[in-house]
C-alpha cells in the first residue's frame, strides 16, 4: 500500500538532481532519457513503492515543480468497525 | 483666537511648516548651513511622538524619506550641496516610483566641498535632476523666512497632489535670516487616498498585495504593463506639471524697460536695486521665480512680448541664466551678474544692491 | 482483514499553499536557491498567518524575484538601501512584520552603511542575507564574501589577499548592542532547510520582542555563475563555504541591551 506520492510538474522540472540526492529511499530518478519542452533533463518519481512521504524533496525543489503527498486514513466508512 | 507671530529663522520655520503640513517624520544629516533644521526636528519631533532620525549619511536619509513615503505618511530631509549630491540615486528612484516627499535644499558654495557660506549654485542639479534617467522634480524657491514656512506646507500638498518628490531651494542667506513670521495651518485643498501606500495588505481595501516598484513600467505590473506605457506616462505628466503649476511674483515689470530676474536671497538684493533704480527715474522691474521648476516662461514670454530686456542676477557662474535665455530665444539680450561681482573676494562675498544697480545703468 | 478505511491524499510539502501562483515563479537558473528561499518565507509567513501584516524590502538581485510568489507587500529601492527603507517602515507600523532579502553584494558590499547603521541603531527590523558567495545577477562578479582562491569573472586567477578577504557578517555585528540575534545556516540539504527555518521564525520573534535588529545569513549556490551543475554547487557548499562561514547563531538576546 502506497505511502507518499511525489508529483513531477514536467513543465517546471529543471533536472537539477537535488531531489534525487535528498530522497532518503532513492525514489526519484534522472533516468537521463526524458525532457521537457524546453530540453532540460527531467525526474521521474520511479520508485513510488518506497515513498514514506517525508517531503524533504518538496522542500529543496527550486523550480516549485515536486508536491509531495501522503496517503492518510480517511474516516471509517464500515459500521461497528473499532481502531 | 489668532495666528501667531513669532520671530523665527527661516532654516526652524523648515520645522513649524512641517508641523503645520503633519509631517510624520525627518531623516537627515549635518551639514552647514542647515543644522538649525535637524536640531529643531530632534528638539520638536519625539515629544509630539514623531520620529526624528539622524541618518548615517544622506544616501541614508534620502533612503529612509523615499521608505516613509512608500507607507503613506509625509517626511521631509534637509541638506546642502554635497548632500544633495549623494540623493540622486533615490531622487531617481522616487521619481519613477512617484511616491511623494520634500527635500530642503540650503545651497552653499560650490562645486565639491565648496565653502560653507551663501551661494546660488544648485539650480542646475535641482531643476534638471543630478540622477539617472531625466526625470523632473518641482522645485521652489522661497526668499524669506515667512515664505519658507509657506512653501513647506505647499510643497508637501503639491507632492502629495502631483505624486513626486519636491524640492525648496533655500541658501544660507535666507536660511540664517531672523523675521517675523506668522504661524498658520494652510488649506490647499482636498487630496485624493494613498491607495499605492505599503502597509500590508491586510490594511488595503481592496486586500489585494501590492509592490511598490521604482522600476515601474520594467516589471509589467499595472498599471505600466509596458515600459512604453510608462514613458507616455511621464510624456504626459511633465507637460502638465509645465503647464499648470509655474509661480513667480513680479514687481514693478508693466513698464519696464529691464526686468531683473532673481531669486532666493539675490531677489531680496535686486528688489533694493530696483527700488533705488525706480527712484532715479529708471524704468526697472523685477522677476521673481518662486517654481524654479517649472520654470515660469510664460512671465519670461508675455515681458519679451512687451520689450522688457533682462538682467539675471545669481549667486553662481550662470546656471538660471540659460533657462532664461532659452525661454527669451534670442529675441532680446538677456544679460548676466553672478559670483564674480560679489563685494569681497572671500567665501562670504555678496552681491550688493548698489552692484546690481551699477550694472542696471551700465545697460539702460 | 479488509480495510474498510478509504485513504485520503494529505498534501505534505513541494508549492506553498499561500503563494502567488506566477507563471514565472520559480523558473529561475537550475538548481539556484532563491527559490528555495520564496518556499520558506511562504511557509513560515503562512504558519505565522501574517501575510496581510508583512512587507519585505528586497535588494537588488535574483533574491527580488521574490515579489513574483511571496503574498505579501514589497518596496522596491535602491540597491543597498532596504535596511534603511525597512527601519523606516518598522517605526511607522510597528505592529507590521518587517524584513529585507538581500545579497551578499547588496547587504555588505553597496550597503555596508545602512546594514552597520541599522545593527548600531538596534531597529527591529530582520535582515535576511543570502550568501552565494558574489554578485549573481550581473554574471559572477567577485563580492564581499567571495573565499579565498575562488574564481570569479572581477578576480579571474581566484581571489588573493590583494583582492582582500571575505567578510563574515554574521559574526561581525554579533558583538554590536543593537542587534539581538545573529545566525548563519544554509538551505544545501533538507536538514538544514529546516534548520534554516527555524532560524528564521526565531529571527522574527526578536523582532515582535523589540529586542533589537535580527539577522539570518543564508548559504546559498548560484550554480550558473559558479560554473557548476547544482549537485556540484551543493557540494561547494559543503566543503568550501561552510568551512568558512560555519553554521549556528552567533547572537541570541530577547530582550533590548540597556
Amino acid at each position: 500500500m502506497a505511502i507518499g506520492e511525489v508529483v513531477i510538474d514536467q513543465n517546471r522540472c529543471r533536472g537539477c538532481g537535488y531531489c534525487v540526492k535528498f530522497c532518503p529511499r532513492a525514489c526519484i530518478a534522472i533516468p537521463g532519457d526524458k525532457f521537457s519542452a524546453e530540453g532540460y533533463v527531467l525526474a521521474v518519481f520511479d520508485h513510488p513503492e518506497n515513498c514514506n512521504a517525508c517531503g524533504a524533496c518538496g522542500w529543496l525543489c527550486p523550480h516549485f515543480a515536486l508536491e509531495v503527498y501522503k496517503y492518510v486514513d480517511a474516516k471509517p466508512v464500515a459500521a461497528g468497525e473499532v481502531k | 483666537m489668532a495666528d501667531e507671530k513669532v520671530l523665527l529663522q527661516s532654516n526652524e520655520a523648515v520645522g513649524w511648516g512641517a508641523l503645520a503640513a503633519d509631517c510624520m517624520c525627518f531623516f537627515g544629516y549635518p551639514i552647514t548651513p542647515q543644522n538649525e533644521i535637524p536640531e529643531w526636528f530632534a528638539r520638536e519631533f519625539p515629544k509630539r511622538g514623531k520620529i526624528f532620525i539622524q541618518a548615517q549619511c544622506e544616501t541614508g536619509g534620502i533612503n529612509m524619506l523615499y521608505g516613509a513615503a512608500c507607507t503613506g505618511v509625509r517626511a521631509i530631509t534637509s541638506t546642502s550641496g554635497p548632500g544633495w549630491g549623494l540623493m540622486q540615486e533615490t531622487m531617481s528612484h522616487a521619481a519613477n516610483a512617484e511616491v511623494p516627499f520634500v527635500v530642503v535644499i540650503v545651497q552653499r558654495g560650490g562645486p565639491g566641498a565648496g565653502t560653507t557660506n551663501h551661494a546660488q549654485m544648485d539650480y542646475i542639479s535641482a531643476t534638471k535632476g543630478g540622477g539617472q534617467g531625466g526625470y523632473k522634480t518641482p522645485v521652489l524657491a522661497p526668499n524669506s523666512a515667512q515664505e519658507t514656512y509657506d512653501l513647506v506646507q505647499y510643497a508637501f500638498h503639491m507632492a502629495d497632489r502631483l505624486r513626486t518628490p519636491v524640492i525648496i531651494l533655500s541658501d544660507a542667506i535666507v536660511g540664517q535670516m531672523m523675521e517675523p513670521v506668522v504661524k498658520r495651518k494652510l488649506d490647499f485643498g482636498p487630496l485624493p487616498e494613498k491607495d499605492w501606500a505599503i502597509t500590508g495588505f491586510a490594511h488595503r481595501k481592496s486586500g489585494q498585495r501590492l509592490m511598490l516598484s521604482c522600476a515601474q513600467g520594467w516589471t509589467g505590473q499595472p498599471p505600466y504593463l509596458t515600459y512604453q506605457s510608462f514613458m507616455a506616462h511621464l510624456n504626459e505628466k511633465y507637460p502638465q506639471i509645465i503647464e499648470n503649476e509655474q509661480k513667480w511674483e513680479t514687481w514693478n515689470t508693466d513698464d519696464a524697460k529691464l526686468i531683473l530676474v532673481a531669486y532666493g536671497y539675490t531677489s531680496r538684493v535686486c528688489l533694493e536695486a530696483a527700488m533705488m533704480a525706480r527712484a532715479e527715474g529708471l524704468k526697472v522691474g523685477l522677476i521673481r521665480p518662486i517654481s524654479l521648476w517649472p520654470f515660469p516662461a510664460k512671465i519670461i514670454q508675455e515681458k519679451v512680448a512687451q520689450g522688457s530686456r533682462f538682467l539675471v542676477v545669481e549667486d553662481s557662474l550662470g546656471q538660471m541664466v540659460e533657462d532664461v535665455k532659452c525661454v527669451v530665444q534670442g529675441k532680446t539680450d538677456v544679460n548676466f551678474l553672478g559670483v564674480l561681482a560679489r563685494h569681497n573676494p572671500g567665501p562670504g562675498g555678496l552681491i550688493f544692491p548698489g552692484r546690481v544697480l551699477q550694472e542696471v545703468k551700465k545697460l539702460l | 482483514m479488509s480495510d474498510t478505511t478509504t485513504k485520503q491524499k494529505v498534501w505534505v510539502s513541494g508549492t506553498p499553499a499561500r503563494w502567488v501562483r506566477h507563471p514565472q515563479g520559480g523558473r529561475q537558473c537550475p538548481g539556484c536557491h532563491h527559490p528555495i528561499m520564496e518556499r520558506l518565507f511562504c511557509e513560515i509567513l503562512a504558519e505565522m498567518d501574517i501575510e496581510g501584516n508583512t512587507i519585505c524590502v528586497p535588494g537588488v538581485g535574483c533574491g527580488a524575484r521574490m515579489s513574483m510568489v511571496v503574498n505579501i507587500d514589497f518596496i522596491t529601492v535602491a540597491h543597498g538601501r532596504p535596511p534603511d527603507i525597512a527601519t523606516v517602515a518598522k517605526r511607522i507600523l510597528p505592529d507590521r512584520l518587517i524584513f529585507t532579502y538581500q545579497g551578499d553584494g547588496d547587504c555588505l558590499s553597496i550597503g555596508l552603511s545602512p546594514f552597520i547603521s541599522a545593527c548600531a541603531r538596534g531597529e527591529n527590523i530582520t535582515i535576511i542575507m543570502n550568501n552565494n558567495g558574489g554578485f549573481g545577477t550581473t554574471g559572477g562578479q567577485m563580492g564581499p564574501t567571495t573565499l579565498m582562491g575562488q574564481k570569479t569573472t572581477t578576480c579571474p586567477d581566484g581571489r588573493l589577499p590583494t583582492n582582500g578577504y571575505p567578510i563574515h557578517a554574521a559574526e561581525l555585528i554579533a558583538p554590536m548592542k543593537g542587534v539581538a540575534y545573529s545566525a548563519r545556516s544554509a538551505v544545501n540539504n533538507p536538514a538544514n532547510y529546516q534548520q534554516t527555518k527555524r532560524y528564521i521564525k526565531t529571527a522574527f520573534q526578536r523582532q515582535f520582542a523589540g529586542a533589537g535588529l535580527s539577522f539570518v545569513e543564508v548559504l546559498s549556490a548560484c550554480p550558473s555563475d559558479w560554473k557548476m551543475t547544482p549537485l556540484e554547487s551543493m557540494e561547494w557548499i559543503e566543503n568550501q563555504m561552510i568551512a568558512e562561514f560555519p553554521l549556528g547563531v552567533f547572537k541570541d538576546v530577547d530582550k533590548r541591551a540597556e
